[in-house]
C-alpha cells in the first residue's frame, strides 16, 4: 500500500505519520524543518549529543555559541569525551576541525567514535604565537573545533576566543587547561577497561566517568558513569 | 599537403626528477641509493632512479623485487607526483624569467619555443647556458638542455647533453641528429601507444634513420596514423601541437588604480569587482576556473605574483576571499611574514595595477548541491577557512585522516594534506591481486585489535617494560616474552610510572623481513597500568631491540 500525506498541521504531524522504520529520513526531515522555520528559540541552537554522554547534558547537548571545556589526565578519557562531541557535530552533516599540539589524535579512534574523517581537518605543528589566529580562524567557518589548549595560553586569548564562539554560534571544545570561564565543564575521572586479564583477552571498553559541571546542570548529576559499546 | 616547418625547440631537463624532489624533502636519502616506483601493469616499477643505484644495475621499468635483488640496501619510495610537481615549481619560475611561454611536459622536463630569448641572448647555445645558469641558481645541479628542431628532437637532444650542459643541434639538423638513436625512443607514451619501437626492432629497423627511410606511403599502410606520426618523429618533422601561449588575453581581467591603492581595503574593493567580472566573463564562455594567477605591480615598479588553486572550481565569493587575503599579505606583511611555504615579498609602496589571470580554465560542469546532510554551503565556508590556515601554517600543516591497511595504530592512519586526493598508501580492503580475477584482502597478520587509541605519539617517547625483578622485558625471535612485564615507566604516563595490572601480547612483528636496512622487529604490548590515584591508564607499549616506547594511550 502506498501511503500519501499533506501536511497540513506542519512538521510535527507529518513526522508522525512517517513510518517508524526510517529513523534517518525522519531525522533528516527534522533538520529540515529546523532550518526551516522562521524564529529559532534559544533552546533549540544545540547541538545534539547522541548517546549516554548526550543523555547528561543539558538539553541533551551542547548549546551552540558557547565553550566546552574538556579536562583530564592522560588516559581519563577526555580525548575521547571530545571525540563523542566532534561526531555529533559530523553526524548532522556539519564540519568540525581539531587543532593538535603534541601527542598526535588518533584518527581510528576518531572514526571509531562516529566522527566522518573527510569532514573533520586536523592542523598540526601550531607555533606558540599563532595557536590563538588559527582557533580564531577555525571558529570562522567551522562548527565545531576541537582545540587542544596548550599550557602558554593566555586569559585574554580565552575569552576573545570565547567571544568569537559565541558571535559565530560555533562550538569551541577546549581539551587541556582553559583558562577562562566556560559554558559546560567536563572532567573526565577515568575509564573502565575490560577484557584484559593477565597474559590474555584483549582491551575493550567499560564504563567511562566523566565530571560535568555547568549552568543548567542539575547538582545529583554532576558525576556519570557513561556506558560505552565496543 | 602542408608541411609544418618544426618550431625551434629547447628542452630543459633534470633526470630522475623524482629522486631530486625526494632528496629535497629528506636530506637523509643524499648519497644513499634511492629507487622512486610506481604501480604499473606488472606490480611495482622503477621509474626514477639515483646515480647510486642505477651503478648498481637498477634501470627504469625493473620490478621493484629485481631492484632490491640487485642492488641490496636500496631505499624505495613510492612516487608522488604532486610533491614532485610542487618541488618543479621553482625551476619553472626560474624559466620564467625569461620566457613566459613553456609548457610543463611533466615534473622534470620543460620546452619552450627559443625564438625570442634564443634573439634576446645572442643564439642558441648562450640561451642555453642562460637557462642552465638561472636552474643552478635555484639549487637543482643535474640539469640538461638541448636544443633543436621540434620538441622531439630538443628533448633527445637534452637526453644526450653532459650532465649540466647543453646539446644544439644546428638548425636543419635534426633528421641527421635523430638517425642514429634507437627506435626505443619513440615508444615515449606520449608519442606513441607502446608496442611500435618493439615491432620495428623485430623488423630489422633498428634505428630511427632507418625506419625514416622507408616510404611514408608504406608506412601509413602498415601502421596506421600512429605509425605515421611517429615516422613523421623519426624524420625530425615534428607537429607543432598547440603552440605554448598564455591564456587568451580576453580573459584575463586588469584593474588600474589610481590613485595607488595603499590600504588592503581600497585594494580588496577593486579586487571584489574585478574577480566578479572575471568570473562573469568565464562563465559567458561556459568556463570556470581552478587556479588563478593574482599579479599586481606597485609605484615602484615592482611586480608581485602569486598562484591561488582550489580543488573545486573557484566561485566569484571565493576568489575574492583569496584575492583579499593575498593583498593583506603584501600590504601589510604581519600575517605572512613567517610563512615557511612562500618566502614572500612585499610591496613597499601603493599598488597601482591588480590584474587576475585565469590559469587552470575548465568547462563549468555545475555544482551537484547535497540533497540530505551534505550541506554545500557548510563545506563551501569550511574549504575557505581551511585554505586560509594553510596560508598561514603551509600546505601541510592541515591534514585529514584516511584509513589504510596496517597493524600497529601509527600505520593504519595516512594523514594527507588538505586538498591532496585522499587515498590510501596502502589498501584497507579487498583488493585485485595482479593476474588474478579474484579480490583478495592483504593479510595484516599481528594487527592490534580494536579498540584504537585516541592518542597515538609520534614519536614514541621513551619508556621502560620491566618485569618483577627489575629487568627489562625482552621478547625472543619467536615471539616469546623474558617475563610477565609488572611494571611500565615513562615520562607521559601521569604519576610517570604504575604497576601493570593486567596486560594482553606481545604481538611481534617482524616487519620489512625481507629488507635487510628497514627490518624491525618489534613487540606490541596492551597494558593497563595503575595510575597514582587509583584509577587505569590502558596505553600500548612497543619494544623494539630492546628499548622500549609508548606507542598510544587509550584516552
Amino acid at each position: 500500500m502506498r501511503i500519501e500525506h499533506t501536511f497540513p498541521y506542519g512538521p510535527a504531524v507529518a513526522l508522525a505519520a512517517l513510518p517508524r522504520r526510517d529513523e534517518r529520513s525522519r531525522e533528516h526531515l527534522d533538520n529540515a524543518a529546523r532550518h526551516a522555520r522562521p524564529v529559532v528559540l534559544a533552546g533549540e541552537r544545540v547541538l545534539t549529543v547522541p548517546g549516554p554522554l548526550g543523555a547528561r547534558l543539558p538539553g541533551g547537548g551542547v548549546r551552540r555559541g558557547t565553550v566546552v571545556a574538556v579536562d583530564g589526565d592522560p588516559g581519563a578519557g577526555a580525548t575521547g569525551i571530545a571525540f563523542e562531541l566532534a561526531a555529533a557535530a559530523t553526524a548532522a552533516g556539519e564540519w568540525a576541525a581539531a587543532v593538535e599540539l603534541g601527542a598526535g589524535l588518533g584518527g581510528l579512534a576518531a572514526a571509531e567514535a562516529g566522527v566522518e574523517l573527510d569532514r573533520f581537518p586536523v592542523v598540526r605543528r601550531v607555533p606558540p604565537a599563532r595557536w590563538a589566529a588559527v582557533v580564531a580562524a577555525l571558529l570562522e567557518g567551522i562548527s565545531l573545533v576541537l582545540a587542544e589548549v596548550p599550557g602558554y595560553a593566555r586569559t585574554a586569548d580565552a575569552r576573545r576566543l570565547t567571544a568569537r564562539t559565541r558571535e559565530r554560534g560555533a562550538v569551541l571544545v577546549a581539551v587541556g587547561p582553559w583558562p577562562a570561564a566556560a559554558a559546560l565543564r567536563l572532567r573526565a575521572a577515568g575509564s573502565e577497561w575490560r577484557g584484559l586479564g593477565v597474559g590474555e583477552g584483549v582491551l575493550a571498553h567499560g564504563d567511562r566517568r566523566v565530571h560535568v559541571d555547568g549552568r543548567g546542570v542539575a547538582p545529583r548529576e554532576r558525576f556519570a558513569a557513561l556506558a560505552r559499546a565496543g | 599537403m602542408r608541411r609544418a616547418v618544426p618550431v625551434r625547440t629547447a628542452c630543459l631537463w633534470c633526470p630522475d626528477w623524482p629522486v631530486v624532489a625526494l632528496r629535497a624533502r629528506n636530506p637523509a636519502l643524499h648519497d644513499a641509493p634511492v629507487a622512486v616506483v610506481e604501480r604499473a601493469e606488472r606490480g611495482l616499477v622503477v621509474v626514477a632512479a639515483s646515480t647510486e643505484a642505477a651503478t648498481e644495475g637498477v634501470t627504469l621499468g625493473l620490478r621493484r623485487r629485481e631492484a632490491e635483488a640487485r642492488c641490496p640496501g636500496l631505499a624505495v619510495v613510492e612516487a608522488d607526483p604532486q610533491v614532485e610537481a610542487r618541488a618543479f615549481e621553482r625551476v619553472a619560475r626560474a624559466i620564467e624569467a625569461f620566457t613566459p611561454r613553456f609548457v610543463l611536459e611533466e615534473p622534470g622536463r620543460v620546452t619552450f619555443p627559443t625564438r625570442g630569448p634564443s634573439r634576446y641572448f645572442g643564439g642558441d647555445t648562450a640561451m642555453a647556458v642562460h637557462c642552465l645558469d638561472a636552474v643552478r641558481a635555484v639549487a637543482v645541479t643535474d640539469a640538461r638542455v638541448g636544443v633543436a628542431d621540434g620538441g622531439f628532437a630538443a628533448t633527445l637532444a637534452a637526453r644526450g647533453a653532459e650532465p649540466g650542459a647543453a646539446y644544439v643541434v644546428p638548425p636543419g639538423e635534426s633528421p641527421g641528429f635523430l638517425a642514429p638513436w634507437p627506435v626505443a625512443v619513440l615508444d615515449d607514451p606520449e608519442h606513441s601507444d607502446g608496442a611500435l619501437g618493439d615491432l620495428l626492432v623485430r623488423l630489422g629497423l633498428r634505428t630511427l634513420g632507418a625506419f625514416a627511410a622507408l616510404p611514408e606511403g608504406a608506412v601509413l599502410g602498415r601502421f596506421g596514423p600512429a605509425g605515421a606520426r611517429a615516422h613523421r618523429l623519426a624524420r625530425g618533422m615534428d607537429e607543432p601541437t598547440a603552440p605554448p601561449a598564455p591564456p587568451p588575453p580576453e580573459l584575463v581581467e586588469t584593474a588600474e588604480l589610481d590613485p595607488p591603492a595603499i590600504h588592503v581595503e581600497t585594494a580588496a574593493f577593486a579586487a571584489k569587482g574585478l574577480a566578479e567580472r572575471l568570473m562573469a566573463r568565464l562563465g559567458g564562455f561556459g568556463l570556470t576556473c581552478s587556479r588563478v594567477t593574482i599579479e599586481a605591480e606597485t609605484e615602484r615598479g615592482e611586480r608581485l605574483t602569486r598562484c591561488w588553486r582550489h580543488e573545486g572550481a573557484l566561485t566569484p565569493a571565493a576568489l575574492a576571499a583569496r584575492v583579499r587575503w593575498q593583498l593583506e599579505g603584501w600590504l601589510t606583511g604581519d600575517d605572512i611574514a613567517d610563512d615557511d611555504t612562500s618566502g614572500d615579498e612585499l610591496a613597499t609602496s601603493g599598488l597601482m595595477l591588480l590584474r587576475l589571470v585565469p590559469d587552470e580554465v575548465l568547462p563549468a560542469a555545475g555544482r551537484q548541491l547535497g540533497f540530505w546532510g551534505g550541506d554545500a554551503a557548510a563545506a563551501d565556508r569550511a574549504g575557505r577557512v581551511l585554505a586560509r590556515v594553510q596560508g598561514m601554517l603551509g600546505h601541510p600543516a592541515v591534514v585529514t585522516a584516511v584509513p589504510q591497511g596496517g597493524r600497529t595504530p601509527r600505520e593504519r592512519v595516512r594523514w594527507v594534506p588538505w586538498g591532496d586526493p585522499r587515498d590510501p598508501a596502502r589498501p584497507a580492503g579487498a583488493v585485485a591481486a595482479p593476474g588474478a580475477n579474484v579480490r583478495e584482502v592483504p593479510p595484516w597478520p599481528g594487527a592490534i585489535p580494536a579498540p584504537a587509541p585516541a592518542r597515538v605519539f609520534d614519536p614514541a617517547p621513551a619508556a621502560e617494560l620491566l618485569d618483577a625483578a627489575g629487568a627489562a622485558v625482552t621478547v625472543s625471535g619467536r615471539g616469546d616474552p623474558s617475563a610477565p612485564p609488572a611494571r611500565v615507566r615513562c615520562a607521559a604516563l601521569p604519576g610517570s610510572e604504575g604497576e601493570v595490572a593486567a596486560w594482553a601480547g606481545p604481538w611481534a612483528h617482524d616487519a620489512r623481513w625481507w629488507d635487510r636496512r628497514a627490518r624491525a622487529r618489534r613487540a606490541y604490548w596492551q597494558v593497563l597500568v595503575a595510575g597514582p590515584d587509583g584509577g587505569r591508564v590502558a596505553c600500548l607499549v612497543a619494544v623494539t631491540a630492546g628499548r622500549a616506547g609508548l606507542e598510544a594511550i587509550y584516552d
